[in-house]
């Protein structure tokens, strides 16, 4: 391929041949940025001053939005000159969300809907001053009120620039028609909606009214026109998990110190391949016992104590002298120098070690046999393997069953070429501590939440209705609807609901889906009738 | 740190890795003359992309429920879709000069991802047990990726106006340009933060309507809530100002960075606001 010379790639940016039309325009321009300035500075200034009598909230918001867009909207239509097209300006509209942003951004950076002490505390001298212009509660400001109402008048003009609606530019339309729907729903749902809590027992008394936290007409309590009751209430939890855990220490600032944490920096299931630690040492599980015990076996010695392995109800295990062995339907196997005491159980197999004999006792009588290996006795219940005579006790490590009752693992850690063993528990805890900083710990991950579950029925005269409610499924009767809110962990049979009518979510909603169908039509339908458009005209012509 | 990456997680040791050689090879296209160094960008970016989509597609099985639920496990995801969206517009724009910004984010979004390792696989509480969850997430996420890109070709846009070397790197040479058609690099970003804007649309909606179905409440002026918010106010003044004059060219570029600077500060800056405690999707954890 060649790399010769070739045209510039790039094409121009715009803006430097835009200048000379631009500037043709210029005073068009600034006389519609110095409106819009003085418009938006307006409706901020007034709405602050306005703000001095009243208090923020929803109907404040509302009332405001509403007459001043309608205020603007009379204005741009009954006085002649520039401003209809100013309000329907992109500049105008571009203005305003960039406007709209900055209210977003300082709600976030001031404490919203706080109790006025806490403004002073927090802030100071400031404080009064946040209390003062109301930016505890920019939202149902009515000075945001005055930006959102000049937002609507750009929308509904825009929208009316636009009627009749042409299907090749449907979807500007279609959008701003969402978004004044969504906005209206949003205004009904701010003034109109009732959000309350309802509290319930299993088993208990059913609730007919709704504790109100939330509405604008100021009512405390709110019938809710049928009763409800919770028949049942379940915290349903994810299965426990026990992992082997690596936690380096960490400084971590705590005020004004520093104070080191051990941090948790990598995880590993409880299995038995070879693992990598962060900082290059290895480990890996030898064992892992999911119920752990420690059992005596003997080691070969040439002193010591005499040994008998035995088999009983499939299980192993070495007894030395006094040793005693359980099994299933009142089986015992004892083992000792001498003939041990028979206990009192339906079956007993006694074993002397120095007379090398085995005995047999029931109900019926006994039998004694010569203890031999692989002895089978009790029906082939209990099965003797060796018997070593003198030998030295030393711990095994092993596991009762394959529940997960009391685990633990033998790990062994490899650092710096060299290898150590431990054994982890995960009840009694304890942990492998590295020669570079880090420690290795067998534990138990908490069983965490993973729903909450009510079963509630609904009753409304001869009606009933019974239903499930969790958290993201939420229930609705008879025009309220009830989310899963709170549980008691003290109080099992306790389950809290959010219950809420709120008349606008539709109107909201359909807005939404008007807005989503109008910005992909404008944004990919449109440029497409169009170019089919311009290519059919040549043919029509 | 490395050898524990490399032992235990060769899938995303080795997809960090294709990212990294994406954007070693990407870059020597932007100087040299031979087709096949440019080939080799698209090769490894592509299978830089398999290879992510493997460790998205692991990460899922492994944990039982999408794996979106930590700042590592999004930040992957993050990575997954600028691969794979650089990928499309590579194929649809015909060129390999956003190549270099594309693979340098992707890169990134690993790094980053492996500086917020997890350090284990953590449950979904209740609240994000909705079929609203995957969904919202992505669609954000493919939104902040075509924003990204977007913002790759941008700062592009402003280099070749200010240095020569980027408009003549891009010129002609053969690992970068495809067509021999010259880039119309405004219209590309246009083009794609519509495309962006869209899925912020949507993703906003989708959490409006999610956040209803859990707490009652479409909006209640969370602070993320707010900052999505911001970014979807922020791209619509750049949609509209775009169809005014003088707002094309370099000031759309800075406004789409501007933009782009917001969409990053929702996405992890929440934990430095001083009403993130009040936030109820500040990323918690690692």
């Amino acid at each position: 391929m060649s790399s010769s010379p070739s045209p510039a790639a790039i094409v121009p940016s715009p803006s430097s041949t835009a200048p000379a039309s631009a500037s043709a325009n210029g005073t068009g321009a600034s006389r519609e940025v110095t409106q819009i300035a003085m418009l938006v500075a307006g409706v901020v200034l007034a709405g602050s001053g306005a703000q001095l009598f009243v208090a923020p909230g929803p109907w404040a918001l509302v009332a405001s939005a509403v007459l001043a867009g309608v205020a603007v909207l009379a204005l741009g239509f009954i006085v002649p000159g520039k401003l209809r097209q100013t309000l329907i300006g992109f500049r105008f509209v571009a203005s305003l969300l960039i406007a709209l942003a900055v209210a977003a951004i300082l709600g976030t950076l001031v404490l919203q809907g706080k109790p006025e002490a806490l403004y002073r505390q927090r802030y100071g001298a400031v404080g009064d001053l946040i209390v003062a212009l109301r930016l505890d509660d920019i939202f149902h400001s009515v000075w945001f009120g005055g930006l959102v109402a000049l937002f609507g008048a750009s929308v509904v003009s825009s929208a009316i620039q636009r009627w009749p609606v042409k299907l090749r530019s449907s979807g500007f339309f279609v959008c701003h028609v969402g978004l004044i729907t969504s906005l209206l729903g949003a205004a009904a749902s701010s003034t109109l909606s009732v959000k309350g809590r309802v509290d319930l027992h299993a088993g208990g008394e059913s609730a007919s009214a709704v504790a109100v936290t939330k509405s604008a007409s100021g009512a405390r309590v709110v019938p809710l026109g049928f009763a409800l009751r919770l028949d049942r209430f379940d915290v349903v939890r994810y299965n426990a998990e026990y992992r082997v855990a690596f936690y380096a220490p960490e400084r971590v600032k705590v005020g004004a110190r520093l104070e080191e944490r051990w941090k948790l920096k990598a995880s590993f299931d409880p299995d038995l391949a070879k693992h990598r630690l962060p900082g290059g040492d290895g480990f890996r599980l030898k064992a892992i016992y999911p119920d752990f015990t420690v059992r005596p076996r003997p080691a070969a010695a040439g002193a010591g104590e005499p040994a008998l392995e035995v088999t009983l109800d499939g299980r192993s295990q070495w007894l030395f002298p006094g040793g005693r062995l359980d099994g299933a339907g009142g089986l015992a196997v004892l083992f000792d120098r001498a003939m041990p005491k028979a206990p009192d159980v339906p079956t007993a197999v006694l074993v002397s070690a120095d007379a090398g004999r085995a005995l047999v006792r029931r109900a019926g009588g006994e039998s004694a046999v010569r203890l031999e290996p692989d002895l089978h006795l009790a029906d082939g219940l209990v099965r003797f393997g060796d018997l070593i005579p003198a030998a030295s006790r030393e711990a095994e490590y092993t596991t009762r069953s394959t529940e997960w009752r009391n685990p633990a693992v033998l790990l062994e850690l490899r650092e710096d070429g060299h290898t150590r063993e431990a054994l982890l528990s995960a009840q009694e805890g304890g942990a492998l501590r590295l020669a570079r900083a880090g420690a290795l710990v067998f534990e138990r991950r908490d069983d965490e939440v993973k729903a909450f579950r009510s079963e509630v029925t609904a009753l409304a005269g001869e009606t009933s209705r019974k239903a499930v409610v969790t958290v993201n499924d939420p229930f609705s009767f008879g025009g309220w609807t009830f989310y899963q809110a709170n549980y008691d962990p003290k109080d099992p049979t306790y389950s809290g609901f959010e219950a809420v009518k709120d008349p606008g979510v539709s109107w909201v909603f359909l807005g939404f889906a008007l807005i989503c169908a109008g910005v992909a039509w404008m944004f990919y339908v449109e440029p497409r009738l169009r170019r089919g458009g311009v290519k059919r005209a040549p043919a029509g012509a | 740190m490395l050898q524990y990456i490399v032992f235990e997680h060769p899938f995303f040791a080795a997809t960090g890795f294709l990212y990294g050689a994406a954007t070693a090879a990407y870059a020597a296209a932007w100087r040299s003359t031979r087709v096949a160094v440019g080939r080799l960008g698209t090769a490894l970016m592509a299978a830089a992309v398999v290879l992510n989509v493997s460790l998205v597609v692991g990460r899922w099985i492994e944990a039982g429920r999408e794996p979106f639920k930590s700042l590592f496990e999004s930040l992957v995801f993050l990575a997954l879709c600028l691969g794979a969206l650089y990928v499309v517009a590579e194929r649809l724009y015909r060129t390999r000069v956003f190549g270099l910004p594309a693979a340098v984010m992707t890169f990134g979004c690993m790094g980053y991802a492996l500086a917020k390792w997890d350090a284990e696989i953590v449950k979904l509480p209740p609240a994000l047990q909705s079929p609203w969850f995957m969904p919202h997430v992505m669609v954000y996420f493919v939104g902040y990726a075509a924003l990204a890109f977007a913002t790759g070709v941008a700062v592009v846009q402003l280099l070749a106006s200010r240095f020569p070397w980027v408009q003549r790197l891009t010129a002609m040479r053969a690992g970068t340009m495809l067509t021999g058609q010259a880039l119309d690099l405004d219209k590309i970003t246009y083009d794609v933060v519509r495309f962006g804007f869209v899925l912020l649309t949507l993703g906003l909606l989708i959490g409006s309507v999610w956040a209803k179905s859990a707490w009652g409440d479409f909006w209640v002026w969370d602070p993320k809530e707010n900052w999505s918010l911001v970014t979807w106010l922020v791209y619509g003044a750049y949609l509209h100002l775009r169809k005014v004059k003088g707002w094309r060219g370099d000031r759309a570029a800075w406004l789409q960075i501007v933009g782009f600077a917001v969409v990053m500060f929702t996405y992890l800056g929440m934990g430095m606001l001083p009403t993130a405690e009040d936030s109820a999707h500040v990323y918690t954890g690692q």
